[in-house]
């Protein structure tokens, strides 16, 4: 299937760009794994649920302070211990949030969210002995499965061990997401979104499978939030801002949200589209903007809409007015 | 003691008439196209950018300084004109699910943003002392400087018109009529196209007119309307979305309890927002004067 | 490596406003002395271009600029064209990004940036792994910087935090009498926090029975202080401490006019000269203490340098530069005057190390006056604070008498604690 020989081409690549020596480009795809990760479990609830979360970016920073407190505070610097803890924290906090939330759709699921969202970001700059403030806090250089990489230079890390790590979660979480969708319960999931009236008559919990979706999304959130500490060393309580939330849903629409890899291809065009304008253009911000505007409106299949040729699915149109 | 008191009340009741004009535009533009605008705040910053440059403009011009206020509201109507562009933008969109409506308007915001400041640049905005030229009044132990009280009095009384057009008018009814059902309003015959266009127009004139009548007590820096976006969403949600009295209540309750949160728990002034926020949506989804919805 | 348009652009126009002939570069690289590379020097800039702060990062590059233009115009340094790679400061995550870029992809010679705290303490350790130099503006903090970047060998950085409120206590003991309360209104983070901890401490030295009675945390950004004032006013403090140094500080002294609260306190404004030229006489009244920062405009010492300064970015702006412009001067300025002094040494282009070993300990004649570098990499420089007055031909205040406060006097020594060397003084 072409959609395989894509991927399979894509993986090949993403192995072989750190040799190929540009090593800003290779850290920029760090960035890159880290976002698809979170992008994958957003979709879940987005492309799959029909939920838009604008608060999503509260799990990216459980994720990366957690991987802050464990590092610098406690001293804990395995990698695995960190990502094991940004998915127990997520999940214990998305347990109760994505239970309120979860209950409502459309309009009140996503001002919801921001709330939520915005509240941790309130938390972490307001209880600064605790967070640090807007000072952030630190990120030490994580072991990786059990090897203690300190003696290497940091970029030679970063562009190292740490990027194929990276890609190997990416990749694991990738397996993962696949497995889900394919599963009962995802094709419970797409039922309820493009019908939950229906779905609930047929015996589906709607709001049991939303919350499912939430916390499952949420563990992919913080996975990827603790993929991104170590690279900047720094975390820092803009990463819960509602902004930085609407860029992962722009992330989303950009690649495509009806297709499984579509957020994926959506997380690398936008950091390296980023960078590419931030560095001509002052004013950037307008040319993501119109960016954004010309896909909701010409292109709302997103790229891989564009390639596929599908554009709007039918299901979408008509999610219209469906009540709750 | 009583004075203190009437002071904290004045501030709040101040923050919250300006609020109120902002979330009357996002109540409309819900109640009737049932589109949560995220732009708002940056009508906000367009109305206060632009009244301060309007009374520049007037004033070197030789407009009387005191006069200058009527400079700052036809400015902040003026550019209102900015609501038709974005809403014929919103137009494509019409048809599609809410969530690419809001992320249309989360576009509108990023491009504002630049615009502004490509026009107005960063550095802060602001008429200067045209704020003090009416004076103050002293009462009670409590010194309120007028312009305050006139801005309060401005809020009142476009409630009140509001209030009045929404029932007595044509316009008013049609608006009511559209935001219960769109479908029936457009089978007995209204233009749907041409009301989505006065009202969007509407609700964005009230979010200008509300940073223009703010500013000569502030100042317009970069990015202010990012930040007001979230505490006009709170008053929204408060109130109950697509009420016009939501928006009242709403803004009254957070321009008071954020000055007295001030007075006596700063710590708590801004987490204290969200919290209400999420008690609302929990207990009581529709707000105070929200209609039984999803 | 690739010239983007916009970096090509600055350079024509640096080259084309310098000298007034396009084509210039060919003359100037001939000029270039032995040992010395003809292709230009590359300096990263990193500015923040949004938010509250903008202005400020707007300030510093303007600066940084005015300075390549005239070093251009001179012959550039060595003979060597000064290149300005501009980049944008934002979230510590999005700048760590940028600066990783200037300096694996472009490739730049030194960086020069960075004024919130949060960016400062994540560039730090960066900066070390990378063994880019790198010239602070600003970003300065008490707390962390022990930890992140203990002893810097590539960061030089700013003076620290508490600077300018050890200033405002100082004047406040000197030309205010009376004073046994204070109320402060301080932003919410790090240094509105250290600033208010600050002054109080060093204030006590001076009045130990003063009391502080009310503190007000509003966030960056915040407009409206009516609620604020009202608390204020209740408190019937005799003196209001405030650190605000943006738009809000022109928003405060506007709507505390409006109720005329400094008829019946006085107040240090410990950084409000940020602002200096929005503070209209319309509202901003005599007789309180303000802080301009490391650079006072109007100094009556003021050198011809910073005369001509004044003068260009008047006409060029429209506005009077503020504090953070010297900030960036200086760090370019001393890094050329370092490569000079590491050249003389060598007898060629000097390598990084040299040039560190040279910025240690320099000084060189900045925008506001003589300005250097500690040996630890922390800058000294003067302070200018003073009383507000109204006798002047602007329609902004300007302050009467202006105070010059040495780092040597309101900044800690090297390796000290910042309370130990407070209650340390003698008074």
């Amino acid at each position: 299937m072409k959609a395989r020989i894509a991927v399979a081409a894509f993986a090949l690549a993403v192995l072989a760009v750190p040799q190929l020596g540009r090593d800003y480009y290779s850290i920029l795809m760090l960035s890159f794994f880290a976002y698809a990760t979170v992008l994958l479990g957003l979709n879940l609830l987005f492309g799959y649920g029909g939920l838009l979360s604008f608060g999503h970016a509260l799990f990216i920073g459980i994720g990366a302070y957690a991987a802050a407190v464990l590092t610098g505070k406690l001293g804990v610097l395995h990698m695995e211990a960190i990502l094991l803890v940004a998915v127990a924290a997520s999940v214990l906090v998305a347990a109760p949030v994505g239970a309120l939330c979860v209950r409502y759709v459309k309009i009140y699921f996503g001002m919801l969210t921001l709330a939520f969202g915005m509240l941790f970001y309130s938390f972490l700059l307001k209880f600064y002995h605790l967070t640090g403030g807007d000072e952030g806090m630190r990120v030490l250089r994580p072991t990786l499965l059990g090897f203690d990489l300190s003696a290497t230079p940091k970029v030679q890390f970063l562009i190292g061990p740490y990027y194929y790590y990276s890609a190997a979660v990416l990749a694991v979480a990738a397996f993962v997401m696949w497995r889900i969708v394919a599963s009962p319960f995802g094709l419970c999931l797409k039922s309820i979104r493009e019908n939950p009236t229906k779905a609930e008559s047929l015996g589906i919990s709607v709001n049991r499978y939303r919350w499912y979706a939430f916390v499952i999304s949420a563990a992919y959130g913080g996975v990827g939030g603790a993929l991104l500490g170590p690279t900047t060393g720094q975390v820092d309580p803009n990463l819960a801002y509602w902004t930085h939330s609407g860029n992962l849903v722009f992330m989303t629409l950009l690649g495509g949200f009806t297709h499984f890899f579509g957020p994926v291809l959506g997380a690398f065009v936008f950091i390296y589209l980023q960078d590419a304008v931030m560095s001509v253009v002052s004013y950037w911000r307008l040319v993501f903007g119109a960016i954004l505007a010309v896909l909701v409106i010409f292109v709302p299949g997103g790229l891989v809409g564009l390639v596929t040729g599908r554009g709007v699915r039918p299901g979408i149109k008509a999610m219209r007015e469906s009540p709750r | 003691m009583l004075a203190h008191a009437l002071n904290v009340l004045l501030s709040g009741v101040f923050h919250a008439a300006i609020l109120f004009l902002v979330a009357a535009g996002l109540q409309l533009v819900f109640g009737v196209q049932r589109i949560f605008n995220l732009a708002c705040g940056s009508f906000y910053a367009l109305g206060a950018y632009f009244g301060v440059s309007t009374v520049t403009v007037l004033t070197g011009a030789g407009l009387p300084r005191p006069l200058f206020i009527v400079a700052l509201v036809a400015g902040g109507i003026a550019v209102a004109a900015v609501g038709p562009v974005v809403e014929r933008l919103l137009r494509f969109v019409y048809d599609r699910d809410e969530t690419f409506q809001l992320l249309l308007t989360f576009a509108v915001v990023l491009m504002m943003e630049d615009i502004l400041r490509i026009v107005w640049g960063t550095a802060p905005t602001s008429t200067g002392g045209l704020y003090l030229i009416y004076g103050q009044v002293r009462a009670l132990g409590v010194t309120v400087p007028v312009y305050n009280l006139i801005v309060i009095a401005a809020g009142i009384a476009i409630a009140l018109l509001m209030g009045y057009m929404l029932a007595r008018t044509r316009f008013g009814r049609i608006i009511r009529a559209a935001a219960e059902n769109r479908e029936m309003s457009e089978a007995l015959g209204v233009n749907m196209r041409v009301v989505y266009v006065k009202v969007f127009t509407l609700g964005t004139m009230l979010g200008t007119l509300g940073g223009a009548l703010v500013i000569p007590s502030t100042a317009a820096m970069s990015e202010m309307g990012i930040d007001l976006i979230v505490e006009a969403f709170a008053v929204v949600v408060i109130g109950g979305l697509g009420s016009m009295r939501g928006a009242l209540a709403g803004a009254l309750v957070v321009g008071v309890l954020r000055a007295v949160a001030i007075s006596t728990w700063p710590e708590l002034e801004m987490l204290l927002i969200y919290l209400i926020v999420i008690a609302v949506l929990v207990f009581r989804p529709r707000g105070l004067f929200g209609a039984a919805a999803a | 490596m690739k010239t983007s348009r916009r970096q090509f652009l600055k350079t024509v126009g640096a080259a084309a406003v310098g000298s007034g002939v396009l084509g210039a570069p060919a003359v100037l690289r001939a000029q270039t002395k032995r040992g010395v590379p003809s292709d230009p020097v590359k300096i990263g800039v990193l500015a923040i271009r949004a938010g509250v702060a903008a202005p400020v990062g707007a300030a510093g590059q303007r600066g940084v600029e005015w300075w390549a233009d005239r070093v251009n115009k001179a012959g550039g340094i060595l003979g060597r064209k000064v290149e300005l790679v501009l980049e944008e400061e934002s979230s510590p995550k999005d700048t760590v990004e940028r600066f990783r870029k200037l300096v694996l992809q472009t490739k730049v010679d030194v960086i020069s940036g960075g004024i919130s705290t949060a960016v400062g303490l994540a560039l730090g350790p960066v900066t070390e792994e990378l063994g880019t130099i790198w010239l602070s503006w600003d970003a300065t903090t008490q707390n962390g910087v022990e930890e992140t970047i203990p002893k810097p060998k590539w960061a030089f950085r700013s003076v620290d935090n508490e600077a300018e409120a050890v200033g405002g206590a100082i004047l406040t003991a000197k030309h205010f009498k009376g004073i046994k309360t204070v109320a402060g209104i301080n932003n919410d983070y790090s240094y509105g926090r250290d600033c208010w901890a600050t002054f109080m401490a060093a204030l006590k030295r001076y009045t130990p029975d003063v009391k502080p009675v009310l503190d007000l945390w509003p966030k960056l950004g915040v407009t409206d202080f009516s609620s604020h004032i009202a608390a204020i006013q209740q408190a019937k403090p005799d003196l209001l401490m405030s650190s605000f140094w943006s738009g809000d500080t022109t928003i405060i002294m506007k709507q505390a006019a409006a109720v005329g609260l400094f008829k019946t306190m006085k107040a240090c404004f410990t950084t409000g000269g940020g602002v200096h030229d929005s503070l209209k006489k319309d509202f901003t009244p005599e007789g309180l203490i303000l802080g301009y920062n490391s650079m006072y405009f109007n100094h009556v010492g003021a050198s011809p340098l910073l005369k001509q300064f004044v003068r260009e970015y008047k006409a060029k702006y429209n506005e009077y530069p503020p504090y953070e412009c010297d900030h960036a001067y200086f760090t370019v300025e001393a890094y050329k005057a370092a490569v000079e002094k590491a050249y003389a040494a060598a007898g060629q282009w000097p390598a990084k190390e040299q040039i560190v070993k040279a910025l240690e300990g320099i000084e060189v004649e900045s925008l506001s006056g003589r300005r250097g570098y500690r040996e630890d990499h922390i800058m000294m420089c003067n302070f200018y604070q003073g009383v507000t007055t109204h006798k002047n031909e602007f329609d902004f205040v300007t302050i009467d008498p202006v105070e010059v406060l040495p780092t040597s006097r309101i900044q800690k020594p090297a390796g000290s604690k910042l309370y130990d060397w407070i209650n340390s003084w003698r008074v």
